[in-house]
């Protein structure tokens, strides 16, 4: 290795025989396994050294060496200055190293060569030659490489010897626009990435789609992995019906988002296979901020976000209650109809401040950061906050052979009032109340009842109606709360055997503790409430563990560059809990468990205990590497899952391979060309099944009789396997001014774990088969433009474009289609044979065979058609395109981010209540008109162009006719915008603040088009089925607000 | 630094060998890692029988659901109440919804009928006692799942006609339907064994009475079970007396052969499940969703019958009158819907459930007599037992007498206090005072109508009686509320619910054979195989 070293032409760099910084830098690069390229970077150096010579024109001539006074200053790549960088003379004994501001001074012979060395960073060395300042900005080992991934397993790669689809987000990016749940932040960022999120208001979870859907009943969600360590992402969304679902967040939403450095995103299988299982679709790995070696610095950041949601209903002011007493709005006109919900919603506020420390010595580095957040919803007492604490640790030991890196998190946070998904939920009532019937009355949502001497709901539906939901009740006196508290630890040991052969040790422990608890106070629906409210209190603890080994050796041979990695891991979860609830209580609004009567059939407990899943794995990868710019790569790994036992199939193998070429190193293209690579892999990524689907059970119900379990088990299975083939290039012109990145990819989820509905004459009502093959394919392109800074404005610019084809090939053997999810309002998400996941199934009216038109009754009533329900939409975008540009001017700097998803079809539920109810526009209009016009025909052959509105919409809504209500759901949104001022550098110089930045931003500013009547991207459920329908969703919001932030 | 290297090299190697031996070691826990603890092995289950008998109170409290596990209650809900129930004229949904219950509109409700229960809860656990061993290993307690599979999936085949049975449980994903007939057939054969298994053992052990821990129904008395078995028997062979008059009679004088154990002869006899969650309380105390029907309150209302203030609450349009809503009503808002009779307070959330009564044993015995089977007495015998036996179960045993007597009353005319659209003259002339003279088609009107408000609330019965004779006569929904697109006559009204949604796409190649059995469109208008449209004499 040495000689390979030395022997590079030209070399400017120094290899003292016995300098430690040396050797450890050394084994840093050598576990970074790729191959060394100092030739082409090396140069570059050069230009970060500053030198000034004395002014005096007359130099002395003088030939003995004299000692002269050099100092400097010693920077980073950003200008930061390190501390502790050694300053030697070379071959001499004599040397310093620079003080907490990066200052040196030296009095070094004239003629003397100094060597500026730093851990971490690649040694230089200059000639003093009469210059008395000399700066260097010393330039870090992986910035030698190009661009650097964290690839699987946490290691560094360069982002050239990788044969997929890599796209690493920085911190910075995703902290334009602060959002309580940062995931947020990456839609429009990154190619071929889906994101929606939950309708559950502030603190909701987000759904992320890497190139499509995948797995028909398994999670579709990637992997989360932070510092190479899997994360506890387990949704705690309850979706069973459109009826009342709740939402609480998901696991990686309690992440402060200022610890984050950069997030890679591994979207193919490939990059997956060493993850294994859990990994199939796609992986999000995130690097968290550690200290720097030489770099001490606080920085503060606050940021306030105020929201307002971005639409309303469409509500007609004309006709009012069909009756006293009536919910409907089918009446008689009126003049009273007034505009209710304005005033309900709130403005949202959201303030993050976020406090950090790092500093490095040579030995140790810390972080220290402490993030508070808090938050209110745009629906009264619906709030958040939430505190996380870090402290992360790096040290060095034993001559710098052990390397321990030790991150501490605790996260704290209260979620109250997160609003109910679906009809049961705060804004139901709200937009459904009578038109004309005045609001303000039931403003107040309380009145006392003086026969039972309490407060009982204010509203025009007595309790023992499911519409006695006075919104502002709900918002005050249907509530709940969550409580979660999350402890991180992670420790990993690394020590470096040889100067080829080292050895890593990794521990972590995730665990959750979540207590929720809903209090329903009498008064409200009977149904839910009970007569004296409901109370509901649970407890569950959510543990991950997690440990690795692996052993990495890695050594040049010739032009030949191998890395092999052995490793093994265990990755151990477990659930545990107890919960109870009733709305049988005892004396009214007392919420205790003590108060709830344990006998009735009302009162449900249950405890999950020791819900216990293991999967160990052990994996192998060797990469090799030909002459820096042929790239090889091969990884297998092995899964011993505890879902699968009982099972003859416990245990399941997959291989990935790719290969990744530098066609401008490897041939003489024109000089246009900066970058052309070329790459191609193929992977398979097995995947295990749900917990206790092979030993289904039977279970004692209340009163102590056995329920016999409808669920066959699975005694045949075989695990799933995701097949994945990408092809990708990526291209440079003109010194990399504009850059094109290209992939391919095709996947077959194949031996597909279903959980399906058999009919129930068949012996179970559900059973689980392996089966069918989904294919997903679709291309990827990144397009960028940073054209060289001529004077001071700065311009870049970068689109992405994914296009996903999703087509189901096949399922079970004689099965041509499977139920997803289904309501029962007609909703039916199917697969089936030739269609694509997320298929929208419901009925449409009839139409006329001959003539197309819609079939009416002899009294004009439309007709619905019967049997099984038929294809509506599916609400999977055709393609997505995302247009970030950034603008700077001296200090000012200014970007914005427009993003569209086009096509694909949304149901909304919401405005086929709207029209049931006849409050919404519509209904109005066509009653103004006379009728709704149509082009129907009678049973008797006439032809029927205007029907009454009301039997139209009131025949059409209640039969759920959701053909009616299907809409486009191409949306294009400017998504953020930002203007920032940085206070100019000279201002700060030597100052006490040292980098000050204020910015205006905003998110979700306007749609630019639109036709759905809500934003398809908010998801009643980010669950598999219920995507792409809105069931009362709250509305989407539109931000803006400012961020500070200071560098001391 | 040899040394040192060879001290590494083995540290690796002993590091490695060591996460090999943690590998196979670890894996033999899956098992237990894999099995839920919150489950119950069959192995667990062994102590006290509660392998085999455990499943039976679940078993029991699915006939007529009322299960305080919470299982079933949406299905039963809707489905006994929402869907049977305005079909029989016992209850109208409060609900302003085009439902099957109030317009013949089953978009949406198929789902909702009690197929899921029959086969998920009943044939379901009967099957899986019969893979234990059941039937050779405790012949009594198989007895008794057999009894409660033929009550519960005559229900279901009455609803839906031609359903799977005996191709059920073979697993896979698809299951043949059979027709109707052969399903009727199986039901005597079980109950044939379940009654033969019952009697050896009585026989055998005199006084043994191992089934009383699991049994809700009778606290382990097998008397009592043989009993309800021939009461079923006969009940199911009153079903088929217009397509198969023979096989009929031969049935129901085995159902009262006394060798066999004989039928229900008191109240003590009734078959109710205790202990449960009564289900006509939740609709009417906890969904609020549903009201009196027209029809029986226009009928007991006319008769001043001493039950009505047992079934329901009077109205809040009139406090001192009851007033029953009308299926098919033309709409009113919810609050409107509400001031109808409610259910009586009386059914409380403990109420036991009523599967079979002495006083539907009585009717058919009746109606036995009436078409000349030698029941062992008069119709008019049987006929004033009925109401005798049924005014008792309701505790106003002492009204009887002056019931019975009464030849004036008839069924008034419907009035609705809002909506005029929704009034309807009565259909019937019938009167209560039992009648030798009249004519059988009268008498037999007579019985049906008895029977009917004595079987209050078993709505599946009292629709199949409904359909089979005509009667009683119930008011047919408003037509502009006949919501069926033609395929339901309002007249006739409806014959039987179309197949669950669920089987169409889980099951549609046996569906489509199933519909071919059918002989007809599957909708509600076409009449399942003992549905003869033709005289009941």
């Amino acid at each position: 290795m040495k000689e390979y070293l030395s022997h590079k032409k030209g070399l400017p760099v120094y290899f003292p025989k016995n300098n430690p910084y040396f050797l450890f830098g050394w084994f840093s690069i050598l576990t970074l396994f790729f191959c060394f390229n100092a030739t082409a970077k090396g140069y570059s150096v050069n230009k970060n050294i500053k030198f000034s010579t004395p002014k005096a024109k007359f130099r002395p001539m003088i030939i003995n060496t004299k000692d002269i006074e050099v100092s400097g200053l010693i920077t980073n790549a950003k200008g930061e200055p390190l501390a502790g960088v050694s300053v030697k003379i070379k071959d001499g004994k004599q040397g310093t190293s620079t003080d907490t501001e990066g200052k040196y001074s030296i009095s070094v012979p004239d003629n003397s060569m100094l060597v500026f060395s730093f851990i971490g960073y690649v040694t230089q060395e200059v000639i003093v030659n009469d210059k008395i300042k000399i700066d260097i900005q010393l330039v870090e080992n992986a910035g030698l490489l190009g661009d650097v991934v964290v690839s699987a397993l946490g290691i560094n790669r360069s982002s050239k010897s990788i044969a997929y689809s890599i796209q690493k987000v920085t911190g910075e990016v995703l902290n334009v626009v602060p959002q309580t749940n940062f995931m947020n932040s990456l839609s429009g960022k990154a190619a071929g990435v889906t994101i929606s999120s939950n309708a559950s208001g502030i603190g909701g979870s987000v759904k992320v789609l890497i190139r499509g859907n995948k797995s028909a009943t398994g999670s579709n969600q990637p992997l989360y992995v932070i510092d190479g360590i899997p994360l506890i992402n387990n949704p705690s969304e309850v979706t069973p019906s459109t009826f009342e679902g709740r939402d609480g967040g998901d696991g990686i939403s309690n992440l402060n988002p200022d610890d984050i450095e950069s997030m890679s995103i591994l979207k193919g299988a490939s990059a997956a296979a060493l993850y294994g299982s859990a990994a199939a679709n796609g992986v999000i790995l995130i690097n968290t901020k550690k200290g720097k070696v030489g770099i001490s610095k606080v920085n503060f950041s606050s940021s306030y976000i105020a929201d307002k949601v971005a639409y309303k209903p469409q509500l007609q002011d004309s006709y009012g209650q069909s009756s006293v007493g009536s919910e409907f709005s089918w009446g008689k006109a009126t003049t009273t109809a007034t505009d209710n919900i304005t005033d309900f919603f709130k403005t949202g506020n959201t303030l993050v401040n976020a406090i950090s420390f790092a500093t490095g010595a040579e030995k140790a580095q810390t972080y220290i950061s402490y993030s508070n957040t808090t938050g209110s919803g745009v629906l009264e007492n619906n709030s958040l906050s939430r505190h996380n604490f870090n402290i992360h640790e790096t040290a060095r030991f034993l001559n710098n052979k052990l390397s321990i890196d030790v991150n501490a998190n605790y996260i704290q946070q209260t979620l109250n009032n997160s609003p109910n998904l679906g009809y049961l939920n705060n804004i139901t009532r709200l937009y459904l109340f009578p038109r004309g019937l005045d609001f303000n009355q039931y403003k107040n949502p309380t009145i006392y009842d003086p026969i039972r001497k309490m407060m009982t709901q204010n509203w025009f539906l007595p309790p023992s109606s499911s519409g006695a939901m006075n919104p502002y009740w709900v918002n005050n006196f249907v509530q709940n709360k969550s409580d979660r508290n999350r402890t991180m630890l992670k420790i990993a040991a690394k020590y470096n055997i040889t100067n080829s052969l080292s050895f890593q040790l990794r521990g972590n422990v995730d665990k959750i503790n979540d207590k929720n608890t809903s209090n329903w106070y009498a008064g409200g629906p009977i149904v839910r409430a009970g007569l004296n409210g409901q109370y509901g209190v649970n407890n569950l603890t959510n543990t991950l563990y997690y440990g690795d080994a692996m052993l990495n050796y890695t050594k040049f041979f010739g032009k030949i560059h191998v890395n092999t990695i052995l490793g093994a891991s265990i990755n151990d979860s477990r659930n545990n809990g107890t919960g109870i609830s009733s709305n049988a209580l005892y004396i009214p609004n007392i919420f205790t468990i003590q108060n709830m009567d344990l006998a009735s059939p009302n009162t449900n407990s249950y405890s999950v205990s020791e819900e216990h899943s293991q999967l160990q794995a052990a994996f192998g990868a060797i990469s090799v590497s030909f002459n820096d710019w042929l790239f090889l790569d091969v990884t297998g790994r092995n899964d011993w899952s505890s879902n699968l036992s009982y099972t003859p199939n416990g245990s399941y193998f997959y291989p990935s391979a790719g290969i990744s070429t530098i066609l401008n190193k490897a041939l003489k293209l024109p000089e246009v060309v900066s970058l052309a690579r070329l790459r191609g892999s193929y992977a398979v990524v097995g995947n295990s099944v749900p917990i206790y689907v092979t030993n289904p059970q039977n279970y004692i119900g209340r009163g102590g009789g056995v329920i016999f379990n409808n669920t066959a088990p699975f005694a045949d299975l075989n695990p799933e396997k995701t097949k994945s083939l990408e092809l990708g290039s990526e291209l440079g012109f003109f010194h990399n001014q504009i850059s094109i990145d290209f992939t391919y990819y095709k996947t077959k989820s194949t031996n597909q774990f279903f959980s399906i509905l058999v009919p129930p004459g068949t012996g179970y009502s559900r059973r689980f088969i392996n089966a069918g093959n989904i294919e997903n394919s679709g291309v990827e392109l990144t397009m960028g433009y940073s054209p060289l800074a001529k004077g001071a404005l700065k311009w870049s610019t970068l689109i992405n474009f994914s296009t996903n084809k999703n087509v189901v090939k096949s399922l079970a053997e004689g099965t041509n289609e499977f139920v997803l999810a289904q309501d029962n309002n007609n909703y039916y998400s199917i697969l089936k044979i030739g269609g694509s996941y997320g298929d929208i199934y419901g009925y449409n009216l009839q139409n006329d065979s001959a003539s197309g038109k819609v079939k009416l009754s002899a009294d004009s009533v439309p007709l619905v058609k019967t049997g099984a329900p038929s294809f509506l939409g599916n609400p999977n975008p055709k393609f997505q395109l995302g247009w970030s540009n950034s603008f700077s001017y001296k200090d000012f700097t200014f970007s914005f981010l427009v993003d569209g998803k086009f096509g694909g079809e949304v149901l909304s539920k919401t405005e086929m209540l709207l029209d049931n109810y006849g409050v919404s526009k519509a209904t109005g209009n066509a009653r103004d008109n006379g009728g709704v016009a149509i082009n129907g025909i009678l049973p008797n052959g006439a032809s029927v162009s205007k029907v009454d509105a009301y039997k139209w919409y009131y025949s059409n809504t209640s039969n759920k006719v959701n053909g009616e209500y299907m809409y486009d759901a191409t949306v294009i949104r400017i998504r953020e915008a930002s203007i920032s001022y940085s206070l100019p550098s000279k201002m700060l110089k030597n100052g006490f603040i040292k980098n000050l930045r204020l910015s205006l931003i905003g998110r979700n500013l306007a749609y630019l088009y639109k036709p759905a009547p809500y934003d398809p991207e908010i998801a009643y459920s980010i669950g598999n089925g219920f995507s792409g329908v809105d069931v009362m969703n709250l509305p989407a919001l539109r931000s803006v607000g400012v961020n500070l932030n200071i560098t001391f | 630094m040899k040394n040192n290297k060879f001290y590494f090299k083995n540290r690796i190697l002993l590091a490695l060998l060591l996460s090999l031996v943690v590998f196979n070691s670890c894996t033999k826990k899956f098992e237990e890692f894999n099995t839920d603890s919150n489950g119950v092995s069959n192995t667990q289950l062994i102590p006290d029988n509660n392998n085999i008998g455990g499943f039976y109170p679940e078993l029991q409290y699915s006939i007529v659901p009322n299960n305080p596990s919470g299982a079933n209650s949406l299905q039963g809900v809707l489905g006994e109440y929402h869907i049977s129930c305005p079909f029989a004229g016992y209850l109208t949904e409060a609900y302003p919804e085009e439902s099957p219950g109030n317009s013949y509109n089953f978009t949406g409700w198929d789902n909702y009928g009690l197929w899921g229960i029959g086969y998920n809860a009943v044939m379901a656990p009967v099957n899986n006692l019969k893979t234990l061993g059941t039937p050779a290993s405790s012949p009594d307690f198989w007895a008794i799942a057999l009894i409660l599979q033929v009550a519960e999936m005559h229900k279901i085949t009455d609803i839906y006609g031609p359903v799977p049975f005996s191709k059920y449980g073979l697993g896979g994903t698809t299951v043949s339907y059979d027709n109707q007939q052969s399903i009727y057939t199986a039901f005597f054969d079980e109950l044939d064994t379940a009654v033969n298994n019952l009697k050896k053992y009585i026989a055998s052990f005199p006084g043994s009475n191992p089934f009383k821990k699991f049994d809700v129904v009778y606290a382990g008395d097998y008397s009592k079970w043989l009993k309800y078995a021939n009461s079923l028997r006969l009940r199911l062979a009153m079903h088929i007396v217009k397509i198969d008059p023979a096989t009929a009679k031969q049935q129901a004088l085995k159902a009262i052969d006394p060798a066999n154990g004989g039928v229900f002869t008191s109240n003590a006899d009734n078959a109710t499940s205790k202990g449960g969650f009564n289900l006509l309380w939740s609709s009417s105390k906890q969904w609020v969703t549903i009201r009196a029907g027209a029809a029986i309150v226009s009928y007991m209302d006319s008769y001043n019958d001493p039950r009505i203030s047992e079934y329901f609450e009077k109205s809040s349009f009139d406090p001192t009158k009851y007033i029953g809503l009308k299926q098919g009503y033309v709409q009113s808002g919810y609050l409107d819907l509400l001031k109808f009779s409610d259910i009586s307070e009386k059914f409380a959330q403990s109420t036991p459930a009523t599967m079979m009564t002495v006083s539907e044993v009585n009717f058919l015995l009746a109606e036995g007599a009436l078409r000349g089977w030698n029941m062992g007495g008069t119709p008019q015998m049987f006929y004033e037992a009925g109401i005798q036996n049924s005014l008792d179960q309701w505790g106003v045993g002492g009204a009887a007498i002056t019931y019975i007597n009464n030849s004036i009353s008839k069924p008034n005319n419907y009035v609705d206090p809002l909506q005029p659209l929704n009034n309807s003259p009565t259909l019937s002339t019938i009167t209560i005072k039992w009648d030798d003279a009249a004519a059988k088609e009268e008498n037999l009107e007579r019985i049906i109508t008895q029977k009917w408000i004595a079987n209050f609330p078993d709505g599946t019965e009292s629709w199949t009686n409904f359909r089979r004779t005509g009667y009683p006569k119930l008011f047919p929904v408003t037509a502009s509320r006949n919501n069926s697109g033609g395929t339901i006559s309002t007249d006739i009204q409806i014959r039987r619910s179309p197949y669950p949604v669920s089987e169409y796409t889980n099951n549609a190649a046996e569906v489509a054979k199933a519909i071919i059995i059918l002989g007809g469109p599957d909708n509600g208008g076409t009449r399942v195989w003992w549905d003869v449209n033709g005289p009941n004499f």
